[in-house]
C-alpha cells in the first residue's frame, strides 16, 4: 500500500460517513499532481480544474442527498488510448495529437454512469507498443517509487498516477501485460480480464485479439469494484461476451478456505527470474501449503514459445490496425505533400515513433505472401496450443508465477535493445494468448522500496477466484 | 460442365460481379443507411464506417440474410459460418486502408462455394449453366471524385464516405462463359434474380460493377476491371477478345495482366502486370468472430426466393404464351406480378400476356417508365375484365390497346367505366356540318380514296373533344352518313361506289 493514499472503497466509506467530501478529496489529488507530475510525467492531459471542482460538487450533493452511485466521487485516470469526449485521445502518438473524434469508449460511458469522474488521460508507450512507457511522443513516465526507473508499460502512466495518488482508480489496457507490468513495477494492482468480458469499443487498437481494457487500482477490493462496473456485453463489440460479475467486490471479501486451493507453478514461467523475487514467492507458497493448500510444480513446455508467438501475432495485427493513419482523417498530415502518396509517406514517416515503425515493418513481414505460413500461421498454431494447455491446466488449479523476471529497469536501460524489452513480458503474454484472466499485485517490498509482485491466472471468468486467492496471499504474507 | 464442343481458340470468360445490396436498411457493419445516394456528401457516416480507431464492426442481420438468400438463388450451399478477413491496400476512399472480406487463403470462409447457376440466354432461348466459384460478402469503399481534369490532372481528390461500408456481394464464376453475349445474358439474368428477391435495385447508379477474366486460345488470362453496365460487359469482353486474338494471330503471346475498361473510348488499357500484383496481407479479422448461419437466418433467406425469374418465365410459357412475350413480362417484376394475378381471373391467358407484356409495357416505355412501381399499374381485375370484354366481343382489341390502356396509365385511379369509350353519339346535323366543312375529303373518299375516311374520323374526334368514342363505330357512322347523302356533298362529281 502506498503511504497516505486510501483505496477508493475506504474513501467512499468516509464520503458516506460525511468525514470527507469528494470536493475535498479532489484538492488532495490536485496537491499530489502538482507535487509529482513535474518529475513523473504520468498525465498527457488533465481536465480543467474548475470543471472538475464543479463535477466534485455534484458528487458532494449526491452523498448529502443519499443518491450517490457506486463510484460517485471516484476520480478516474484513463489511459490515453481509450476514447473520451472530455479530453483528446492521442495514443501517445504525434499522429493523434489533439485528436477528439467525439465518441467515447463503452467502458468510459459505463463508469461515468456509475459516478466516476474522469480526471485526466495517462501516458503510455505509443499505441501501447512498449513495456516501459518510454516510447511516448509526450516523453517518458518515471516510476514514483524510484524516479530513475521505468514504471513498466504500456499503461505506465496509469500505474504511476495511482502510485503517487494522482487518481483513485485507473483504466489501462493489457495486450501482453500492459497493466500487469506497470502494476508489478509501481506496487499497484492490475487485472487482465477474461477476453471479451470488457468491451473494446473505443480502445485504439494495437492487437485486437489479445487486448482488453483493464482495471488498475491501489488495492484488490478497488480493482474488483472497478472491474465489476466495466464488464458486460456490448452490442458494439462483436467479441464481447455476457458474464454477470454483479456483487464481485462484495463476494471476494468472504475469503477462501486454503485447503480447497490447488496452485500450479509452471516451471517455464519461473526461468531466468531474479532470485529475490523467487525467494519471496517461495515464502508465499510455503505459507499457503502450511495452510492446507496444494502447491505443485508443473511443466507446460509450449510456454517456452509464448514470446515469439505473442509478438508475431501482435505485430501482424498492429501493422493492419495502423494502416488507417495515412494523413487524411487524422491530425498528422504532410502539409507540403505534392500527391496523395507523398502525404501518406510524409505523415507516417514524421508522426510514427521508432518502435511503432519497427512493429509495423515486422507485422507486414510476417503477413507477406510466402512468409505468412512460416510466421503468422505458425504463431497462431502455437497460440492454439498455449490456449489448450492453459484451459486444461486452469480447470484444476490456479496458476501462479512471477509477474516479471526482473525489477523495474532503469530509464533507457532497454531502449537500445528491443529484445531485452520484449523479454519483460515473458510471464504475462500467456494470459493474453489464452484469453484467460490474470491478476498481478504486490506481496512485499525490497529494502530499496521496490515491489515484489506475484501473478495469478485462472480459467475463463475465474476473476472471483483470482481475487479471493490474492486476498488470501496478501493476508498470509503480511502476517509473516 | 458439359463440353459444348469447345474449339481451342474459343475464349474462356469468367466474371467477378460486385453487387450492392441496395435494399438493405443498414450498411454491413453499422447502422448507417445502405441507400446512400440521396444524402449530401459525408452525412451518412459514423465512427464505424469511417474506420475510426476503436470503433468496431458488428455484422448486421439483414445483409447476412440477403447474402445467404443469394447463395441459395445461385445454387450454392452456404458455409456453416462466415469468417471475415482483412484485405489491405492503400486507397484514398478506403478509410481503414483495409477492406473486410473473406479470403479462404487466409482461413476466411466466404458465404458459399461451388454453386451452379442456371440462366436463360435470350439470344438462343437456351437455359445455360455457369459454375459459381464463391460468393463473398464485403464492404464497399467510399467514393472518390476529382476536380476538372479528372484523375490525372485534378489537384485534389474529394472523398465521400457515404458509400463506405455498404454491403457488397462479390460473385465469382468459373471461366465457363464462351461469348460476350453469353456473359451479358448471365449478368442480366443474375441481376434480375436479385431484383426478384428484393435485395437490390440494379438500375441505381453504381449498384453493380463487373470485372472479367478473359483468355483466348488457351493463353494467359487477362483481367478487365471497372465494367459498369451490362452493355459494357458485352463491349469490353468483345474488345478484349479481339485484342488478344490479334496478338495471337500475329505470333505474339498474351501476358497475364490487369486492364482497365475505358467505357468512353471503348477500349481496355493496361493497369498492372502480374509481377506487380499487390500484396494484400490477408489475415482473419480479429474484431469479428466467425458468424454462424443459423436456422433462423436460413429460413428468412429462403423466404426471399418465393418468386424467381425462372418460375415466372416457365409459368407464363406454360400457358402457351410465346417465349418473347413471356420473357418481356419476366424482365419487369412488377408486370410479372400483375400478370400472374391477372391470369386466374382472365378468360384468355395468352391475350392477357399480350396486353401486359406488349401493350401495357409498350405504353409505359412510351412514357419513359420502364420499371413502374405497382401503384402506377392497373389492377389485375382491370386487365382481366378488359381481356374478358375482348373475348366476349364487347370491346374491340384495338380500342383496349389504343385507348383504354393509355388512359388507365394517365390516371391509374380511374374506373374502367371512365376510360372505356362510350358508343359514339353525334347528332346528324353536327356530323353533316363537319362533313360539309371537309367536303374535299368526302369527295376524295367517294372517288375511292379510302384513306380520306381516316382523316374524317380524326376530324370528328377532334371536334368532339374529350368525349369517349369508339373509332370503329364512328367510322361506320360517318361512312353511312356520307353514302346516304353523297349527292349533297359532291354534286358536281361523278361518283364511283367505294
Amino acid at each position: 500500500m502506498v503511504p497516505g493514499q486510501l483505496p477508493y472503497w475506504k474513501t467512499r466509506q468516509r464520503y458516506l460517513e460525511g468525514s470527507l467530501k469528494p470536493s475535498e478529496h479532489l484538492e488532495e489529488i490536485f496537491e499530489n499532481i502538482e507535487k509529482w507530475e513535474p518529475v513523473i510525467n504520468a498525465y498527457i492531459s488533465l481536465r480543467d480544474k474548475e470543471e472538475l471542482r464543479k463535477a466534485s460538487k455534484q458528487a458532494d450533493k449526491a452523498y448529502m442527498q443519499g443518491t450517490a452511485r457506486p463510484l460517485e466521487g471516484a476520480f478516474l485516470a484513463v489511459k490515453d488510448n481509450i476514447m473520451t469526449i472530455e479530453l483528446p485521445t492521442t495514443a501517445g502518438s504525434l499522429m493523434l495529437k489533439g485528436f477528439m473524434p467525439g465518441y467515447e469508449a463503452t467502458v468510459v460511458k459505463k463508469l461515468k454512469n456509475a459516478g466516476a469522474i474522469i480526471i485526466g488521460k495517462t501516458n503510455l508507450d505509443e499505441y501501447a507498443m512498449g513495456s516501459t512507457t518510454e516510447y511516448s511522443a509526450y516523453g517518458p513516465t518515471r516510476n514514483p517509487l524510484d524516479p530513475n526507473r521505468v514504471p513498466g508499460g504500456s499503461s505506465g502512466g496509469s500505474g504511476a498516477v495511482l502510485a503517487y495518488g494522482g487518481a483513485d482508480l485507473a483504466l489501462g489496457s493489457d495486450t501482453g501485460g500492459s497493466v500487469r507490468l506497470p502494476a508489478a513495477y509501481t506496487g499497484t494492482i492490475g487485472l487482465k480480464p477474461t477476453y471479451g468480458t470488457v468491451s473494446r469499443y473505443g480502445l485504439i487498437p494495437y492487437a485486437n485479439s489479445l487486448e482488453q481494457i483493464s482495471p488498475m487500482a491501489r488495492d484488490l477490493i478497488d480493482t474488483a469494484l472497478l472491474f465489476e462496473y466495466m464488464a458486460g456485453k456490448d452490442p458494439f463489440d462483436a467479441t464481447s461476451v455476457d458474464y454477470d460479475y454483479t456483487g464481485l467486490s462484495e463476494r471476494i471479501r468472504e475469503g477462501l478456505d486454503p485447503s480447497t486451493l490447488r496452485i500450479c507453478l509452471p516451471q517455464e514461467l519461473f526461468e531466468h527470474t531474479d532470485p529475490v523475487i523467487l525467494k519471496t514467492l517461495d515464502r508465499l507458497y510455503g505459507k499457503l501449503e502450511s495452510q492446507g493448500a496444494t502447491v505443485e510444480e508443473i511443466k507446460i513446455p509450449v510456454l517456452r514459445h509464448v514470446l515469439p508467438a505473442y509478438y508475431t501475432i501482435a505485430f501482424a495485427e498492429a501493422a493492419s490496425n495502423l494502416a488507417r493513419y495515412d494523413g487524411s482523417l487524422y491530425p498528422c498530415r504532410n502539409q507540403d505533400a505534392k500527391s496523395w502518396e507523398d502525404n501518406v509517406i510524409g505523415a507516417r514517416t514524421s508522426c510514427f515513433g521508432r518502435e511503432v515503425k519497427r512493429r509495423i515493418l515486422m507485422g507486414v513481414y510476417v503477413l507477406s505472401e510466402g512468409y505468412r505460413d512460416a510466421y503468422y500461421v505458425a504463431a497462431s498454431k502455437i497460440r492454439r496450443l498455449v490456449k489448450e494447455a492453459m484451459l486444461s491446466a486452469t480447470r484444476h488449479c490456479v496458476i501462479s508465477s512471477p509477474a516479471s523476471p526482473v525489477f523495474p529497469p532503469r530509464l533507457s536501460e532497454t531502449l537500445d535493445d528491443p529484445l531485452k524489452m520484449y523479454a519483460l513480458d515473458r510471464m504475462t503474454v500467456t494470459a493474453n494468448l489464452a484469453g484467460i484472466p490474470a491478476l498481478v499485485h504486490p506481496l512485499a517490498y525490497t529494502e530499496q522500496g521496490l515491489p515484489i509482485p506475484v501473478q495469478w491466472m485462472a480459467h475463463p471468468f475465474g476473476e472471483e477466484l483470482l481475487f479471493r486467492v490474492a486476498l488470501l496471499a496478501e493476508k498470509l504474507i503480511q502476517n509473516s | 460442365m458439359p463440353d459444348r464442343g469447345r474449339k481451342d481458340l474459343d475464349p474462356m470468360i469468367g466474371l467477378e460481379i460486385h453487387v450492392q445490396l441496395t435494399n438493405s436498411p443498414t450498411k454491413l457493419f453499422c447502422q448507417c443507411k445502405a441507400e446512400y445516394r440521396q444524402y449530401p456528401p459525408n452525412t451518412n457516416i459514423c465512427p464505424v464506417c469511417l474506420g475510426m480507431p476503436g470503433a468496431l464492426p458488428v455484422v448486421q442481420l439483414v445483409p447476412l440474410i440477403y447474402a445467404v438468400a443469394a447463395s441459395y438463388a445461385l445454387g450454392c450451399k452456404p458455409n456453416p459460418m462466415i469468417i471475415f478477413t482483412r484485405k489491405h491496400y492503400y486507397y484514398p476512399d478506403l478509410p481503414k486502408n483495409y477492406q473486410i472480406t473473406e479470403f479462404e487463403g487466409a482461413h476466411g470462409a466466404p458465404v458459399c462455394k461451388d454453386g451452379v447457376f442456371r440462366y436463360l440466354d435470350p439470344n438462343t432461348w437456351e437455359w445455360k449453366s455457369v459454375r459459381i466459384r464463391r460468393i463473398n460478402l464485403e464492404e464497399d469503399p467510399g467514393r472518390s471524385t476529382y476536380d476538372k481534369g479528372g484523375i490525372t490532372r485534378s489537384p485534389f481528390v474529394h472523398v465521400d464516405y457515404n458509400r463506405s461500408g455498404v454491403p457488397l456481394l462479390e460473385i465469382v464464376t468459373e471461366p465457363d462463359l464462351r461469348s460476350p453475349r453469353e456473359a451479358r445474358a448471365l449478368v442480366e439474368y443474375l441481376l434480375l434474380t436479385l431484383e426478384y428477391m428484393g435485395v437490390m435495385n440494379p438500375r441505381l447508379e453504381g449498384a453493380f460493377r463487373v470485372d472479367s477474366n478473359i483468355s483466348v486460345g488457351g493463353g494467359e488470362r487477362v483481367e478487365v476491371k471497372n465494367i459498369g453496365s451490362t452493355l459494357d460487359v458485352e463491349k469490353a469482353i468483345r474488345y478484349e477478345i479481339l485484342r488478344q486474338s490479334k496478338i495471337i494471330e500475329t505470333g505474339g503471346v498474351v501476358t497475364r495482366e490487369t486492364r482497365h475498361w475505358d467505357g468512353v473510348k471503348g477500349i481496355t488499357v493496361p493497369l498492372r502486370h502480374k509481377e506487380e500484383e499487390e500484396e494484400y496481407l490477408y489475415f482473419p479479422d480479429p474484431d469479428l468472430p466467425p458468424v454462424p448461419i443459423t436456422p433462423r437466418i436460413k429460413r428468412q433467406a429462403a423466404e426471399l426466393l418465393r418468386l424467381t425469374p425462372a418460375d415466372v418465365y416457365r409459368k407464363i410459357t406454360g400457358y402457351g404464351v410465346k417465349r418473347e412475350i413471356a420473357w418481356s413480362i419476366t424482365l419487369v417484376p412488377a408486370l410479372a406480378k400483375l400478370y400472374l394475378r391477372t391470369v386466374s381471373l382472365a378468360k384468355d391467358k395468352i391475350l392477357a400476356a399480350k396486353l401486359v407484356g406488349v401493350d401495357l409495357k409498350g405504353e409505359l416505355k412510351e412514357k419513359g417508365i420502364e420499371h413502374p412501381s405497382e401503384n402506377l399499374l392497373p389492377k389485375p381485375e382491370t386487365i382481366a375484365r378488359l381481356v374478358n370484354m375482348v373475348i366476349d366481343k364487347e370491346l374491340p382489341y384495338d380500342t383496349v390497346k389504343g385507348i383504354v390502356i393509355p388512359r388507365i396509365l394517365d390516371n391509374p385511379n380511374s374506373t374502367l367505366d371512365q376510360v372505356i369509350p362510350k358508343k359514339a353519339s353525334i347528332s346528324e346535323d353536327l356530323l353533316i356540318k363537319i362533313l360539309k366543312e371537309n367536303r374535299r375529303a368526302v369527295c376524295d373518299y367517294l372517288q375511292g380514296k379510302k384513306k380520306a375516311l381516316n382523316y374524317l374520323v380524326g376530324v370528328v374526334i377532334r371536334t368532339l373533344g374529350k368525349v369517349a368514342v369508339d373509332p370503329r363505330e364512328l367510322r361506320n357512322i360517318i361512312e353511312k352518313t356520307i353514302l346516304d347523302n353523297k349527292e349533297y356533298f359532291c354534286e358536281n362529281n361523278s361518283v364511283t361506289k367505294p
